[in-house]
């Protein structure tokens, strides 16, 4: 961990036009349970279904990959990393510090108004509040992980990333059950499953499977970073 | 009297005697030269990959149609609803490729240099438009001809599809401007293009997410008529409501309802401004860039 760098990326994100996008996908989840309260629909079911499809189904994977390719994509792009790199700095101490910046805002851009979200619906009711909020935040690591790898190993991160969360996880899972088993969604699903007890809310994937899942993916996926920016080499742009 | 010393040397630059092509051409070649970088096609082989791999995607149904048709001799896939089946497709391909038309330029900063031809700004802001919509439009177009004449040759029973397949094609320039026009405007507010990317996809992803939770949530409280509106928030469903359902009256994509009455008039209007106001966002972006 290093603070500088730490610095430098958290004013990459939040400076100029990528705050307003990561501002504006929570405000969404937050409206959208705001205007079904107002309907009167307050239900588990409803909200077990927002939650589901919008806050671990769209925000998370879109705010994952803004976040993680955010924090390092454009540093490669312009070729300011050459700066960063030319340091007697770590290169993993850059990976990890990078990833960590990407998780914590995701914790406070996904996790945090999916538990705002949750609450305005059903309060705590059977725990599908801290549910969900754990399993977008555990959820959140993984992809700040895997897309800030993506944006380490290619130019095209974003588009590469958003065929991974849209076909794989969506086309592809909703056809092959098999392909669900390799989807970071699942996995946090069964995170939120653990701790929420509503009988509208069942996964597939166990446990057991989930959580060994999600520290390989999350773990080796900063190690590989690390260990690609060691032998970084910049090309130019095409 | 002191003597000149300046002399003006004759180093051998020659003259361009040729015909000057104009404004027009300048617009033409800026068009083509887009819609060539949309594909990828004078870029370098990796920037080839994505889009071509979205081609073949999009062809995939089409081919699957026609096996199907060949061997079971059954109809495949509808026309009016292909480009509601491929939308995650479509809208990946916007996404993907529009930011490369506008970021560009925005982030070295040489429109000052395209301003100073013949070329006007809303020459260039056209271009690039009329760029995106002929890709989506080919992206769109060239899978359902496929299917067209596939189903021709095989000749199933039965009456042929030509209306059909002249819907869908009314259906697909009417996409093509739309997503062309949204996709260009939000990825010309940022010169980087992972950025752009993500916006655009935000936008369809939001879009569509909204609309699929308020349907099935007022779907759920027996309203049925407010739930037909809520499938017009997803701007695929409500290019097919507005035009290929609204004015063609074709079969609605998928399970979709859409609002009746009056639902076809608001359709076509809320899609007319969204394209006028993407229209009158990317000009006024440009007039500010250009004036930097």
């Amino acid at each position: 961990m290093n603070g500088v760098i730490a610095g430098i990326s958290y004013r990459a994100l939040l400076g100029r036009r990528r705050i307003w996008l990561l501002i504006l996908l929570p405000l969404v989840l937050i409206g959208l349970s705001l205007l079904l309260r107002l309907l009167g629909v307050t239900d588990e079911r409803t909200t077990v279904t927002l939650m589901q499809t919008f806050a671990i189904g769209t925000m998370l994977p879109l705010l994952g990959l803004i976040a993680g390719t955010g924090v390092i994509a454009p540093e490669i792009d312009d070729g300011t990393i050459i700066h960063l790199l030319a340091k007697p700095i770590s290169r993993p101490v850059i990976a990890q510090t990078k990833f960590l910046v990407a998780a914590s805002m995701l914790a406070l851009f996904a996790a945090v108004p999916t538990f705002i979200a949750a609450y305005l619906l059903v309060n705590l009711e059977s725990g599908i509040a801290y549910g969900f909020a754990l399993g977008s935040f555990i959820g959140g690591i993984a992809y700040a992980a895997v897309f800030m790898l993506l944006g380490v190993l290619t130019r095209h991160a974003v588009t590469i990333g958003i065929i991974y969360a849209l076909v794989w996880e969506g086309v592809v899972g909703n056809f092959v059950p098999g392909a669900r088993k390799f989807s970071i969604q699942q996995w946090a699903q069964s995170i939120a499953d653990q701790l929420s007890s509503s009988a509208f809310f069942t996964t597939e994937i166990k446990l057991s499977f989930a959580i060994p899942a999600l520290l390989i993916v999350t773990i080796g996926a900063v190690f590989w970073a690390g260990q690609r920016l060691r032998s970084f080499s910049l090309t130019g742009d095409e | 009297m002191s003597e000149s010393t300046g002399v003006i040397h004759d180093i051998g630059y020659r003259h361009y005697d040729g015909a000057r092509l104009g404004r027009g051409h300048a617009v033409l070649a800026l068009t083509v030269h887009s819609l060539r970088g949309v594909f990828g096609l004078g870029r370098t082989a990796r920037a080839k990959i994505i889009p071509f791999l979205l081609v073949g995607v999009m062809m995939l149904p089409a081919v699957v149609s026609i096996a199907i048709m060949a061997v079971v001799k059954q109809k495949g896939l509808g026309y009016t609803e292909y480009a509601a089946i491929m939308q995650a497709v479509l809208a990946i391909f916007l996404a993907s490729q529009a930011p490369y038309t506008v970021a560009p330029d925005l982030r070295f900063r040489v429109l000052p240099l395209y301003l100073s031809r013949p070329v006007t700004l809303v020459d260039y802001v056209g271009a690039k438009l009329a760029a995106m919509t002929t890709a989506m439009f080919l992206l769109l177009a060239v899978p359902l001809t496929v299917l067209f004449i596939g189903e021709m040759l095989i000749d199933l029973p039965g009456d042929t599809p030509t209306a059909a397949y002249l819907t869908s094609m009314a259906g697909a320039v009417c996409y093509a401007v739309l997503l062309a026009c949204i996709g260009v405007a939000i990825a010309s507010f940022t010169p980087r293009r992972g950025l752009g990317v993500a916006s655009v996809i935000a936008f369809y992803l939001l879009t569509s997410a909204v609309s699929t939770v308020l349907f099935a949530t007022l779907e759920s409280m027996g309203n049925d008529t407010a739930a037909a509106w809520a499938w017009l928030i997803n701007p695929f469903f409500l290019v097919d409501a507005a035009v290929q359902v609204g004015i063609f009256g074709a079969k609605p994509a998928q399970s979709s309802i859409y609002p009746s009455g009056a639902g076809t008039a608001v359709a076509i209007v809320i899609m007319l401004a969204l394209i006028a106001l993407s229209v009158t966002a990317l000009i006024m972006r440009y007039r500010k860039a250009a004036s930097r």
